[in-house]
């Protein structure tokens, strides 16, 4: 799994500077530098190339809508991680709250009806003793 | 909810109000009989009621004196009362992203993507919202530019345009020397000289590239314009992004 995005990222570093490269024979040009040109522009297609065929490795990577939006707003994609984290664990608390008060309020239930009608809990308990939840 | 029970139970006005002496609540109140019909149409209720959740025991001695009583749900071994973080094995993404503070800006994430990555993609069109909304056009293959088709490619000798010119312009790089050095032994302008060992060769090759002073001058405005005493911080960044 890694080795298919190694892959993907090398082929897309070479693409990158060697775009950049062309960007800097045409910020400046001299007509020497047209064969120059014409050779990272051949190389920027076989580029596109190697980038297209990685894609079908890779076609069952599901990437989350939100990054996208972090990373058009010039921000860091881990922030996302971060944070999907952080509401995931606060989620889990809050839920364990809510379990540990539930648990708390039906143990105090069950010993305060078993003050009001013992005789009825003792046949409750009888008949849910089997199955009856930690 | 009342209703399906006075219409299951058959209850009379003259019994009086049901309360809780129906249901066996009461303290010394016996449980009223439960005639026959009753006990068919409690029998008939998990059918009905399947839909409500578990199924209701049988009725019958074993359950007196309580009606309506459901199974348990079955408990489920992963429930919010775990940690999923330790759970799925988390723990390290977990301390790597929310234990030490993550940067806030792109370049951070790629140090080494050239251009002004930080600006937002809605800028100068470059985002990938764009890309979803408006795909762009597939299914044909890539070919090599033959020499009839390259001849498009014939530019003009001379500088860029001044607002076109700062787009191969990296952002400050904040790595190591030793590292800096082996990133400029790449050099980046097509070598047309075959040996760069020869010590003469390099100083010359730096000292007649043009580009290398160009882009000495641009690191040097871009650092003044990064500083904080630089006044025009906010606004003065050229429209240059398009062209990325």
């Amino acid at each position: 799994m890694a080795e298919k995005f190694d892959n993907l990222e090398e082929h897309l570093e070479k693409f990158i500077e060697n775009i950049r490269q062309l960007g800097i024979i045409v910020s400046d040009f001299q007509p020497s530098s047209q064969t120059g040109l014409n050779q990272k522009l051949n190389f920027m297609i076989s580029g596109l190339q190697d980038i297209e065929k990685c894609r079908q490795q890779l076609h069952e990577i599901n990437v989350p809508l939100e990054v996208f939006e972090y990373i058009d707003q010039g921000r860091n994609p881990q922030l996302y991680t971060k944070e999907c984290l952080e509401r995931a664990l606060a989620r889990n608390e809050q839920v364990k709250g809510k379990i540990d008060t539930m648990t708390k309020f039906k143990s105090l239930l069950i010993s305060e009806l078993g003050k009001v009608f013992p005789e009825e809990m003792v046949k409750y308990k009888a008949i849910h003793g089997e199955d009856a939840p930690s | 909810m009342t209703e399906m029970f006075s219409t299951l139970f058959g209850q009379n006005e003259a019994q009086g109000p049901p309360g809780s002496s129906s249901l066996g609540f009461g303290p010394g109140k016996p449980p009223p009989p439960v005639p026959q019909n009753q006990a068919s149409m409690a029998g008939q209720m998990p059918p009905q009621l399947g839909d409500e959740g578990p199924a209701l025991r049988k009725p019958g001695a074993m359950n007196e004196p309580f009606y309506l009583l459901r199974e348990l749900p079955v408990g489920n071994e992963l429930t919010g009362n775990t940690n999923l973080i330790t759970h799925y094995n988390l723990e390290h993404a977990y301390n790597k992203f929310c234990g030490k503070k993550v940067k806030e800006k792109l370049s951070n994430f790629l140090p080494e993507l050239p251009g002004m990555i930080d600006c937002p993609g809605t800028q100068d069109g470059s985002s990938l919202r764009s890309l979803i909304d408006k795909p762009p056009v597939c299914g044909n293959s890539f070919n090599p530019l033959t020499g009839a088709l390259l001849t498009g490619f014939r530019l003009h000798t001379g500088p860029l345009p001044e607002q076109y010119r700062l787009m191969h312009i990296q952002p400050p790089k904040k790595k190591s020397k030793h590292k800096h050095k082996h990133h400029r032994l790449q050099d980046p302008l097509p070598q047309e000289t075959p040996s760069d060992t020869d010590p003469k060769k390099k100083k010359k090759k730096r000292d007649d590239d043009p580009d290398r002073k160009k882009k000495k001058k641009d690191k040097k405005k871009k650092k003044n314009r990064h500083s904080p005493d630089h006044p025009g911080l906010a606004g003065s960044q050229p429209n240059s992004n398009s062209l990325r």
